[in-house]
C-alpha cells in the first residue's frame, strides 16, 4: 500500500458527480460526449487491466484444468467450494493476524502520536525515528529479520538465549511462526498509522481543549471526553487501511515462511500465488481470488459507508 | 570559433542518427543474444562464479552473446521459467534443479535434445555416456534426453573434527550405520544443566531440502520413496519411511541430540560453522562455502546407513525450453555442451563444491591438482556408486510439500511420525489423483 493512496480515498465516496453527468446523458448525448472522450483513455485502460482481469478471474474460476493433455472442463461452483474445503485455505490464519497485527500496531501508533504531538525538535527526531520502518521496503526488512530469528545464532536468540533452556525456533515452530510474522508487521506499521493520529490530533479544535481545562479536566478525562472522540474518523480509517494491508502484504511470508511450517503462516493472498504457480491450478487459484476480493469489497464498502455517514452527519 | 564547433555539433548528432537507422540491420549479423536462467540454491557466491563463466564464454564464442540471469532457488527458478514460457518469451537454457524435469515433461515445457545429439552425428548413448550413471535417472524421460547434468551433488555426513576428538571420537573413523551416528551425537551434544550448550546433529528441514533429506533418510533405511519409472506415485505410508521419520523424531526427542523444530539449510550450515552443531546432513554443494568458513578441521563422510548404503543425488541439470527461434536454440546448445565440457565442469565444480557430472572432468590436470588439496571433494564422487535418482514426479512441488508438511508437523512434536506419514500419503494421492485419471487409471 503505498502512502498517496490513503489521500484520495475520502473524496471518491461523493456521488454527486456521477449523477450530474446522469442528467446530462439523458438531456442529450452531444453535450456530454466531449467528457466521454476525456475519460476515454483511462476507461480504456482501466477495462484492459483493472475489470478485463477482474472478469477473466471470473470465467477462469469456472473451469477446471487438470492435466495439459486433459481439455479444459466446466465445473461451475465446484473450485469455489474445493478452495473452502482446503483446510489450507482458512481465513483462520488471516483473521489472526490481521486481528493481531491492526489492534498492536494502532494502540502503539496512538501512544506514539500522542506522546510526539507537541513539534520540537526532540519529537521531530522521534517521528523520524519511528516513522524508519516505513521507508524500509517489506523485503529487505524481512530479509534482516532472517538474521534476526536465526535459530540459535541470530541476533534475538544470542540475547534471549542466556535466559532460556531451550531456544524457540522461531520460524521453524508453527506455533509461533505468525506471531513472528506478525511482529514485523506491527514494527513496520505502526509508524505508519502514527502518522494518520498525528494529522488527526492537528484537527482537535484548540477552543474545547482549552475549555475542558479551564472547567478542571484532567489529562485523562480530556483524553477520553475530547481527544477519542474527536479522532473517531482517524481510527475507522486507520482500521481499514489496517485490515487491507493484513490481507494484502505477503512479502514478509515470502521471504521468511513461504507460509510453512505446516501451513501455520499460509495467508490468503499467499494461498492463491501457490494454487497458480505451484500447484499450476488456475481455476483453484481463481476462486480463492473471487473469495477474497468479495471480502475485501465487502470491508470497503463497509467501511465507506461509516465513513460517508460521518461526513454527512452533524 | 563557434561556427566549427556548431559543424561538429550538427555532423555529431548526424552520426548518432545514422548509426541508429544502421543499427536494426547491423543486428541481424550480430551474435545472437541468449538468456540463461540461473538458481542459487546453495551457500556461497554462485552468482560471481557464473558472471565468470559467462565473460568466458562470451570472449571464445564472438557469434554468441549470453546473459545469466540470476532467479532465486530452485522453486523459484521453475515458476520464472513457467511464466516466461506463459508469456512467450522463453529463456533460451535454463539450469532446473533435475527433480523437475519429469514434471516439466508432462506440462509440455521441454525440448527434447535428441534431435541436437543427432544433429552432432553422435548418440545418445556415446553423449550421456560422459555423465556419470547415476545422474543419468533425472535426465532421461521415455528414453529421450530432456537435460544435461550441470552440477550434482549428494548429501553428506559433514563432522567438526575439532569437536570430536575433545569427545574422545576418532574423526578419520566417521559413524557407518545410524546406530554409530546416534552414539556420535549423544557424545557431541553439550549440556549446562538442561540447557543445551551444542548440538550433536543438525538436519536441515525447509520446503526442498526437506525432502530431499526424506529422500536421504529413506534411501538409506532401503526404501525407494517414489516410483521411479512412472509420475504417478509416491511411498509415504510405507515401513521403510517410517523408521526413516521415527528415527529423526528420535533425534530430538528421545535422544535430545538435534534441536526441535524445522531448520532451514543456511541456519544448519550457519550453526555448524559457529561450532553450535558438531555434526550435519547438507548437500555437497555447500563444501567449498564449509571449507572457506569453518575455522576448525572438519571431515565429511558418506550418509550413514540402517539398511544400506544409498543416497539421493541433488543438483541441476541444463535445459531447452520450447519455442524457441531456431538460431537461439542452436546457440543455447552451443552454450550448453560447452558448459558440461570437462574443463568448465571441472572449474565450476572447484568453484562452487559440486561435483562435476562429467566423468572426463576427473582426469584433467587441474582436478587432479585439486582433489590431492582437497581429499574431502573425494567424498561425494564415491559417494556416487550408491546414488539414486532425485524424486520426480507429476506436480513434484506440491507432492513434496504433502510431506513436508507433516514432517514439519513430527519435528515440532506436534505429531507422530506414523499419523504424519498417513496424512502425507493421502494429501498427495489426491494431487496425483488428476494424473493417474489419465494414465494408470484411464483403462480401455
Amino acid at each position: 500500500m503505498s502512502l498517496a493512496e490513503p489521500a484520495a480515498l475520502p473524496r471518491a465516496t461523493s456521488a454527486a458527480p456521477r449523477l450530474h453527468v446522469l442528467k446530462r446523458f439523458t438531456a442529450g448525448f452531444t453535450a456530454s460526449l466531449p467528457a466521454y472522450l476525456l475519460l476515454l483513455p483511462s476507461l480504456v485502460f482501466l477495462a484492459l487491466f483493472t475489470y478485463g482481469a477482474m472478469g477473466r478471474v471470473l470465467i477462469d474460476a469456472l473451469y477446471q484444468r487438470t492435466t495439459p493433455k486433459a481439455p479444459v472442463r466446466f465445473i461451475g461452483l465446484d473450485n469455489v467450494s474445493a478452495v473452502l474445503a482446503d483446510p489450507a485455505f482458512t481465513g483462520v490464519n488471516n483473521l489472526i493476524y490481521a486481528v493481531g497485527t491492526a489492534i498492536p500496531s494502532i494502540g502503539l501508533a496512538l501512544l506514539f502520536a500522542l506522546a510526539l504531538s507537541r513539534t520540537s525538535a526532540v519529537t521531530s527526531a522521534l517521528r523520524a525515528a519511528l516513522f524508519l520502518p516505513v521507508l524500509i521496503p517489506m523485503v529487505a526488512a524481512s530479509a534482516l529479520f532472517l538474521f534476526i530469528f536465526l535459530p540459535n545464532v541470530g541476533l534475538l536468540d544470542s540475547y534471549i538465549g542466556r535466559l532460556l533452556p531451550v531456544l524457540p525456533n522461531w520460524l521453524g515452530d508453527p506455533d509461533i511462526a505468525l506471531s513472528a510474522i506478525m511482529v514485523i508487521t506491527i514494527w513496520k506499521n505502526a509508524g505508519y498509522h502514527m502518522l494518520f493520529f498525528l494529522a488527526g490530533l492537528q484537527a482537535v479544535p484548540e477552543d474545547v481543549m482549552e475549555a475542558a481545562h479551564l472547567d478542571g479536566a484532567g489529562p485523562f478525562q480530556r483524553l477520553r471526553y475530547i481527544i477519542l472522540p474527536e479522532l473517531k474518523p482517524t481510527f475507522l480509517f486507520v482500521t481499514v487501511i489496517a485490515t487491507l494491508n493484513a490481507v494484502t502484504q505477503v512479502d514478509h511470508v515470502f521471504v521468511l515462511t513461504q507460509g510453512g511450517p505446516s501451513n501455520s503462516t499460509n495467508l490468503v493472498l499467499f494461498y492463491i500465488y501457490q494454487q497458480a504457480v505451484e500447484h499450476y491450478d488456475v481455476g483453484k487459484a481463481s476462486a480463492a481470488t473471487l473469495l477474497t476480493l468479495a471480502a475485501l469489497m465487502g470491508l470497503t464498502a463497509l467501511s465507506f459507508r461509516t465513513l460517508a455517514d460521518r461526513e454527512s452527519g452533524p | 570559433m563557434l561556427f566549427p564547433r556548431r559543424l561538429m555539433l550538427g555532423l555529431a548528432i548526424a552520426g548518432t542518427l545514422a548509426g541508429a537507422l544502421a543499427f536494426p540491420a547491423l543486428a541481424g549479423e550480430g551474435p545472437t543474444e541468449i538468456d540463461l536462467f540461473f538458481p542459487v540454491p546453495v551457500d556461497g557466491k554462485l552468482a560471481r562464479d557464473m558472471g565468470t563463466l559467462m565473460k568466458e564464454f562470451n570472449e571464445t564464442h564472438p557469434e554468441v552473446k549470453a546473459t545469466a540471469v540470476y532467479t532465486g532457488s530452485y522453486d523459484d527458478t521453475l515458476i520464472k521459467t513457467r511464466a516466461a514460457i506463459k508469456a512467450g518469451k522463453p529463456p533460451s537454457a535454463v539450469i532446473m534443479s533435475a527433480n523437475f524435469l519429469l514434471d516439466m515433461q508432462i506440462e509440455n515445457e521441454l525440448t527434447n535434445l535428441d534431435p541436437l545429439i543427432a544433429a552432432d552425428g553422435t548418440t545418445k548413448e556415446k553423449f550421456l555416456g560422459q555423465f556419470f550413471p547415476a545422474l543419468q535417472g533425472n535426465a532421461v524421460i521415455n528414453r529421450s534426453v530432456y537435460g544435461v547434468p550441470f552440477h550434482n551433488s549428494t548429501p553428506l555426513l559433514y563432522i567438526n573434527a575439532d569437536q570430536a576428538k575433545e569427545a574422545g571420537l576418532d574423526p578419520n573413523k566417521p559413524p557407518q550405520t545410524w546406530a554409530e551416528l546416534t552414539e556420535w551425537a549423544k557424545k557431541l551434544t553439550k549440556r549446562e544443566g538442561d540447557k543445551v550448550m551444542r548440538w550433536g546433529i543438525a538436519i536441515p528441514c525447509a520446503y526442498d531440502y526437506c525432502g530431499w533429506m526424506m529422500e536421504t533418510l529413506t534411501m538409506s533405511n532401503g526404501g525407494r520413496y517414489y516410483n521411479e519409472e512412472f509420475g504417478g506415485e509416491v511411498y509415504y505410508d510405507t515401513p521403510s519411511m517410517l523408521g526413516a521419520l521415527t528415527w529423526w523424531n528420535d533425534l530430538i526427542f528421545k535422544h535430545k541430540v538435534h534441536a526441535p523444530g524445522a531448520t532451514p539449510g543456511p541456519a544448519v550450515s550457519t550453526s555448524f560453522i559457529s561450532g553450535n552443531a558438531a555434526m550435519m546432513m547438507l548437500s555437497t554443494g555447500s563444501l567449498t562455502y564449509v571449507r572457506d568458513n569453518a575455522k576448525f578441521s572438519y571431515k565429511v563422510a558418506f550418509i550413514p546407513r540402517n539398511v544400506r548404503n544409498a543416497v539421493p543425488i541433488g543438483g541441476a541439470s541444463l535445459i531447452i525450453p520450447p519455442g524457441l527461434e531456431a538460431d537461439k536454440q542452436k546457440a543455447a546448445w552451443t552454450l550448453i555442451k560447452w558448459m558440461t565440457s570437462p574443463e568448465k565442469s571441472g572449474w565450476w565444480s572447484r568453484a562452487t563444491g559440486y561435483f562435476a557430472p562429467n566423468m572426463a572432468a576427473y582426469k584433467t590436470p587441474d582436478m587432479v591438482d585439486f582433489l590431492n588439496k582437497n581429499p574431502d571433494a573425494k567424498t561425494a564422487v564415491e559417494q556416487l556408486d550408491v546414488a539414486k535418482p532425485w524424486f520426480a514426479t507429476y506436480k513434484t512441488v506440491p507432492v513434496r510439500k504433502n510431506l513436508e508438511d507433516e514432517v514439519m508437523l513430527v519435528l515440532n512434536g506436534k505429531k507422530q511420525p506414523k499419523d504424519a506419514l498417513t496424512a502425507a500419503q493421502k494429501a498427495a494421492d489426491e494431487t496425483l489423483k488428476p494424473y493417474n485419471a489419465e494414465t494408470s487409471l484411464k483403462l480401455p
